[in-house]
């Protein structure tokens, strides 16, 4: 695929999964403008797991996040009847409908619409590297690229067939970056959402600098946690929900982690 | 139904008029049968009546393997699997896993009755030593020993268990997979999960890892339905969904569709090589109508 590259920066914040984390989201955003970022990115999937998500929006719309769609925000704006999250496991499928159930009532017409004007992809110029950004992967919005099992022969497949050197995705809710033989990059940016199951209750974003060669930095993102898991307490969302704010452990969604990623866990 | 036997180039069978087909879309999945129908065991409902005594799929010599995991990974795989048969009787299974670990993640599917402390160190080494993951699915039918015997022959259940305690204590964490052959529950039932759930965790299992699959009319149970697929069925269906859109299995003979249907003459797409077999798939057999009807995979998750 040829197409003309987008606008071109020096560097940028992107961050993936807000998950109804306004407070989150608040934090990233302002630590983002401290760092002299250019232009600030979000790979989708603005609801799920936290409480209120119509708070989100106005952060996303004030701060001038150059969004695109991911699988949650491609559902609540469609109107369908699951979040598409790509769970196989009934236990998982059965915390993502709650999820989504209460998303879905609880995000305005205006915000779903919004939702639903968002590309599915975005190209940037950053340096002299060409940059594709997705939610899960180029191929398939709700595809999971783990760190464990992603092949660096796909990878290169997907730079060759989008033309760029630099592939920018989240979805998985665990961050990585790998570079690949000659000029290439894949980043997973992680999540601001949720914390990435390591015991840590902070969430991360990305930092991309072309110095003029790529620099990747990702960046925690410190927030008032508690908070988020009274919200979600007060909401009447699962506790388990809380628990992963509060402990920094993932409590549900886990059956789908390789078993590398599963291994660092608790659960 | 005589396929043309001509290396390198689809093999177009006769099929009835107006089998509908499924696209290829990508290959994500690279199925290698290792050992063809060659078990130490056989399972009442095994889905290609696997079994100790003249395997009628012959194992896959390792020049065969390695030319195949070399052709996908220049094609983009995304995760490869080894089945059978049962994997572990296979003499080259421990470098062969290596050589898929160097391309892609990768899972295989085994009985558990080969895994002894030996065999699991060698697994436990691959995978730390591995730059993807390595996934081990150990096949278990009921948490009862006396039922799951009754369905996968005597003595599996505790040597099952035994191989599950083995890969857990080294930090594999396998995913047990069972058939629904002695449940009746449906793949959405949290019942049949929980049970095996709480059944592992009884063994120390902190992690439990647990995938139901449903049964096939195919194999040891072929016959219990004729039910075929129409063009009517699908309607409205994207069949872009189906796990033969983009799956890819190498066994004996050629390349097939699906590892469920593996050795088959009418799910062979190819006598040669990987990408002669990017071509629609026929969807032809009763098994397709239960992928139809359960959006089952049998990839891990």
């Amino acid at each position: 695929m040829s197409e003309t590259p987008g606008p071109e920066y020096r560097r940028i914040a992107v961050f993936g999964g807000v998950y109804n984390n306004a407070l989150a989201l608040e934090a990233m955003l302002a630590d983002a403008r401290r760092r002299d970022v250019e232009a600030v990115f979000c790979l989708g999937d603005m609801g799920g797991f936290g409480p209120h998500p119509d708070r989100v929006f106005p952060l996303l719309r004030e701060g001038g996040v150059l969004a695109i769609q991911g699988n949650y925000d491609e559902s609540v704006s469609a109107g369908k009847a699951d979040c598409g999250c790509g769970y196989t496991d009934p236990r998982d499928n059965h915390f993502a409908r709650i999820s989504y159930e209460y998303t879905f009532t609880r995000t305005s017409s205006d915000n779903r619409a919004w939702l639903g004007a968002l590309p599915r992809h975005r190209r940037v110029r950053l340096g002299p590297h060409r940059v594709l950004m997705c939610h899960g992967s180029p191929r398939v919005i709700n595809e999971f690229l783990w760190e464990s099992t992603t092949p660096d022969g796909l990878l290169r497949r997907f730079l060759g067939e989008q033309a760029a050197e630099v592939l920018l995705c989240t979805h998985t809710g665990i961050k990585w970056h790998r570079p690949l033989p000659g000029d290439g990059h894949a980043v997973n940016v992680g999540v601001i959402g949720r914390p990435e199951n390591d015991g840590s209750t902070n969430v991360w974003y990305t930092v991309l600098t072309a110095e003029p060669d790529l620099r990747v930095e990702f960046v925690p993102v410190h927030y008032d946690f508690d908070t988020l898991a009274r919200q979600i307490e007060q909401e009447g969302l699962p506790p388990e929900f809380a628990e992963t704010v509060r402990t920094g452990w993932w409590t549900t969604c886990l059956e789908n982690l390789p078993t590398r990623e599963r291994a660092r866990g608790k659960f | 139904m005589t396929p043309v036997p001509r290396v390198g180039l689809p093999v177009l069978e006769r099929m009835p008029a107006g089998v509908p087909l499924a696209p290829f879309v990508r290959l994500t999945t690279l199925w290698i049968q290792i050992t063809g129908t060659w078990c130490n065991l056989e399972c009442v409902h095994c889905i290609n009546a696997s079994g100790p005594r003249d395997p009628w799929l012959a194992p896959l010599d390792g020049d065969t393997i390695r030319r195949a995991i070399g052709e996908a990974e220049a094609l983009g795989v995304k995760d490869i699997y080894f089945t059978g048969g049962e994997p572990f009787l296979h003499p080259e299974i421990l470098p062969l896993l290596a050589s898929a670990l160097e391309v892609a993640p990768t899972s295989v599917l085994t009985n558990g009755t080969r895994i002894n402390a030996r065999i699991a160190d060698a697994l436990a080494k691959l995978a730390v030593d591995a730059p993807y993951s390595l996934e081990i699915r150990v096949s278990l039918d009921d948490v009862d020993p006396d039922l799951n015997d009754r369905v996968r022959g005597r003595r599996a259940w505790a040597r099952a268990v035994r191989a599950i305690r083995l890969l857990d204590a080294r930090g594999l964490l396998p995913i047990v997979t069972a058939t629904e052959i002695v449940s009746a529950e449906s793949p959405d039932d949290t019942r049949m999960y929980d049970r095996f759930r709480d059944f592992l965790r009884s063994l120390g299992l902190e992690k439990p890892r647990v995938k139901i699959m449903p049964v096939f009319p195919v194999g040891r149970l072929a016959g219990r339905s004729t039910e075929r697929l129409a063009e009517d069925d699908l309607a409205g269906f994207d069949r872009g969904t189906l796990q033969c859109a983009e799956t890819r299995v190498v066994a004996a003979g050629g390349v097939y569709a699906c590892p469920i249907l593996a050795g088959l003459p009418g799910a062979r797409l190819s006598t040669g090589d990987l990408a002669a077999s990017f071509r629609p798939a026929p969807l032809y057999h009763p098994a397709c109508v239960t992928c139809h009807r359960t959006g089952m995979s049998c990839r891990n998750y």
